[in-house]
């Protein structure tokens, strides 16, 4: 990137933080500026509570995150790609996905429990309710982009397939998987976000990571831990994503966009 | 190579040997051919385009009607045509006549609604190695390179022969892009990248829907002289689909000209040019003569087509 394009988007960051400086100055008391949140971000990021904290969050979402590509995307191209599958699968699927992550979490409180386990060196404690809130929100994504990547390859390609003497598993395997791959990358994008977002709505009511850190900010009146937490969220939200995206983008050389 | 000489003098020979047949007709007599030599017959009059004995293809009452949502489209009907062994059959006719309906017909994607497709006399029964398809857009597989698509066909029936790939792309200039994607490949490589992968697969038939269409002028004539090369040099069977006249008239041992929709087989001309091929057969009184009888034939069908589709835009 050039220098003068740099400058133009540093400028934009900028513009926010003035913003916030000037209506932190004027408005209300209980908002802090940004350089209150700056010394209190600067305390904690040699706080090991803050970065417990991280872990966990972050561990919760690659580790829902891998499960919903492990399951949303075989059963995605399935459903695509196999009608009698479809109707068997889809409709329930579809009546599931328009409720809202926080909808789920009084379900979650009463009917998922908390697993404790340990692995030898430590001792782990897995709160499904939080998992599964969040693994809805990667996994709903994830499986309509890869339904719709399906639908989207030409019925030409499986003919062309078929006529060279590909056998329908063949055909899954070199014209439905591949082809519905850019599809699923937009998917698994987009579903890395809203697992962040799922996950902050279920930790700040059911407890624990950087959604519960921001919640006990507020009720607890540290003002400026609120904003600690929410730019922590905001950023590791985008590091995941740009990280799913240029991983994604370099396994498909064969898009003219990534080529370009 | 002696051998294609050998094939090539064949067909010098037969084209002669057809050529009373072909006066035949024009005089509206049936040209009925006798004697063992003898490769094809034609039944003058009502447009039934026979071989004898060896037909590979044949076509018998075919029908095919689209019923989208009630919608009552046929697009082809009664269609009779046999193709013979190694003959080179290019179909010409309007738009939307039902060409490509035909072809996958043939290629097993559609079942006929009435009729019958048999291939070897044996009915058509979905898709099979031995009947290869170019389709009318180029559809290499965009998420495999060059190479991998060469490999394609060999590969899923476990008889990659690397040496054979390679003389392929060597043939048709596509060395060392067999790493490249097919986007970064221009529209004349493409197409000769999808002729690969199709030869790769050695089929008996060749079915070839409009693959030139999207071509510049020049890089069509080179593609269409590769393809008779190609098709000369070992025994093929092909049917390719044009809606370019000049172009059906090169390429073919018969032209058949089609009606406008729904499809039916209007005439068939047999082409008494001389193989092999090159491009200075475009300019030859007799090509004029053939080119002059298929826009002759091809022009109130493309009328028609032409009005039946401003009625259905009217009517949408
Ligand atoms: N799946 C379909 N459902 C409904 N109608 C169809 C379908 N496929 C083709 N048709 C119609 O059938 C007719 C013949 O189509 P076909 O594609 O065989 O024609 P074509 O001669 O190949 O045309 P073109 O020159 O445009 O390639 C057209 O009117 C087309 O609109
Ligand atoms: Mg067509």
């Amino acid at each position: 990137m050039d220098a003068a394009r740099l400058a133009k988007r540093g400028i934009s960051i900028a513009s926010i933080l003035v913003v916030w400086f000037v209506v932190s100055a004027v408005g209300p008391e209980t908002l802090p500026g940004p350089i209150a949140v700056a010394t209190t971000f600067a305390e904690y990021v040699v706080d090991p509570v803050y970065w417990s904290a991280v872990g966990l969050s972050t561990a919760r979402v690659l580790g829902t995150f891998v499960l919903a590509v492990l399951i949303g995307v075989p059963l995605g191209l399935l459903i695509g790609w196999n009608v009698v599958f479809g109707d068997f699968t889809y409709p329930a699927l579809e009546l599931i996905r328009p409720i809202p992550p926080i909808a789920w979490i009084p379900f979650g409180i009463l009917v998922l429990p908390t697993l404790a386990f340990s692995l030898g060196f430590a001792n782990f404690e897995v709160q499904t309710t939080v998992v599964f809130i969040t693994f809805l929100g990667a996994f709903f994504p994830i499986l309509l982009n890869g339904i719709e990547g399906v639908r989207g390859i030409d019925d030409e390609y499986s003919r062309a397939a078929h006529s060279l003497g590909a056998a329908d598993w063949q055909t899954f395997r070199h014209v439905i998987y591949p082809g519905a791959l850019p599809s699923v990358h937009t998917g698994m994008v987009v579903g890395m976000g809203l697992a962040w977002v799922n996950l902050v709505a279920a930790e700040m009511i059911s407890g624990g990571g950087l959604g519960f850190m921001t919640w006990s900010a507020y009720t607890g009146g540290s003002y400026p831990v609120i904003f600690v937490g929410m730019i922590t969220i905001g950023v590791l939200g985008y590091l995941s994503s740009t990280i799913v995206r240029y991983v994604g983008a370099s396994q498909l050389p064969w898009m003219e966009s990534a080529a370009a | 190579m002696s051998e294609r000489k050998q094939t090539t003098d064949d067909r010098n020979e037969n084209s002669q040997r057809t050529t009373g047949e072909y006066d035949g007709l024009r005089n509206g007599r049936s040209g009925h051919e006798t004697g063992t030599e003898g490769r094809r017959e034609r039944e003058g009059g009502d447009g039934r385009a026979r071989a004898t004995g060896d037909a590979l293809v044949e076509i018998n009452e075919l029908r095919k009607i689209y019923d989208p949502d009630g919608a009552h489209v046929t697009a082809v009907e009664d269609l009779d045509l046999d193709i013979g062994d190694n003959e080179f059959v290019t179909v010409l006719g309007p738009s939307g006549c039902g060409k490509s309906t035909l072809m996958e017909c043939i290629a097993g994607y559609l079942e006929p609604t009435e009729g019958e497709v048999l291939v070897n006399g044996d009915p058509v029964a979905g898709p099979d190695p031995s009947r290869g398809v170019v389709f009318q857009s180029n559809r290499l597989f965009p998420w495999k390179t060059i190479g991998q698509n060469a490999r394609f066909g060999p590969q899923m029936r476990n008889a990659v022969d690397d040496d054979r790939i390679q003389q392929l792309l060597d043939d048709t200039g596509l060395t060392g892009f067999e790493d490249s994607y097919p986007h970064e490949l221009s529209g004349g490589m493409q197409q000769r990248a999808e002729l690969v992968r199709l030869l790769a697969n050695d089929p008996d038939i060749m079915l070839m829907d409009e693959p030139f269409s999207g071509l510049d002028a020049m890089t069509k004539e080179l593609m269409q002289e590769m393809l008779l090369d190609i098709w000369e040099e070992e025994d093929r069977t092909v049917l390719f689909i044009t809606h370019d006249v000049a172009e059906a008239i090169f390429l073919a041992d018969r032209v058949v000209v089609m009606t406008a929709r729904p499809g039916q087989i209007k005439d068939v001309i047999d082409v008494d040019i001389g193989r092999p091929r090159d491009s200075s057969v475009l300019t030859s009184e007799a090509f004029n003569e053939y080119q002059e009888r298929a826009s002759d034939l091809i022009h109130d069908e493309a009328e028609r087509a032409m009005e039946q589709k401003q009625q259905e835009t009217q009517e949408a």
